[in-house]
């Protein structure tokens, strides 16, 4: 299903999440932590395609940081 | 104190660990986007999305947390996930196919289990270790 691309790890996941919970008891299940890997890589897909388009408006060869700025707004406001 | 301290620089240095490992992976989605798109991404660039993803982990995390509790729960499943997505629609359909793909291809290697019963017994114990494990991390 997920062999092809890169993308995150379940463990990796898993720690990322579990570092901010406020109750120790709460816990994560298997599925949910799939889930969240590929919302993740979504996230940050979404970010690196949004920033190749505003690239490409402004007639770049490069994503720099600027171009990533103008995108950021929206990106944060969609997730 | 000097415990309060350590256990502080403790957690900060598990925090680069992750920080690292995210900036890794992030490095890679964009190595994939930049060959689909023929476009570049400076180095920086890559560290502001890693970084920004770092962080939202952590809203995404609070959320959960508080969806569970709300549901009267302490695990976190797939519903709670899938009310993450709810800002925007796109997002949120994609989400739930994930998850139906995730559903469908977990009964499977179920039904494959079964079929086996001198592999599957290993692939089941691994799997409720690697459950385990999730559960414990943190």
């Amino acid at each position: 299903m997920e062999g092809q691309g890169a993308g995150f790890r379940k463990e990796l996941v898993s720690k990322l999440l579990c570092l901010h919970f406020r109750d120790k008891k709460t816990r994560v299940s298997t599925d949910a932590v799939q889930l969240m890997a590929e919302m993740l890589r979504i996230f940050v897909v979404e970010a690196a395609v949004r920033g190749v388009r505003q690239a490409q408006a402004e007639d770049l060869p490069c994503v720099d940081v600027d171009q990533l700025e103008k995108v950021l707004p929206q990106l944060l406001l969609d997730f | 104190m000097e415990d309060a301290s350590a256990e502080e620089q403790q957690r900060l240095t598990y925090q680069q660990k992750l920080k690292a490992a995210v900036h890794y992976t992030v490095g890679c989605l964009c190595k994939e986007v930049a060959a689909d798109r023929e476009m570049q991404f400076s180095k920086q660039t890559v560290a502001a999305i890693s970084e920004v993803t770092f962080r939202q982990c952590e809203n995404f995390a609070k959320d959960l947390e508080l969806f569970a509790r709300h549901a009267k729960r302490s695990t976190i499943n797939t519903d709670d996930v899938k009310l993450l997505a709810r800002r925007s629609n796109s997002l949120l359909k994609y989400i739930t196919e994930k998850n139906e793909e995730i559903a469908q291809v977990n009964l499977e290697q179920k039904a494959k289990k079964k079929k086996k019963p001198e592999s599957g017994n290993q692939e089941a114990a691994e799997s409720v270790a690697e459950a385990e494990a999730v559960e414990s991390v943190g």
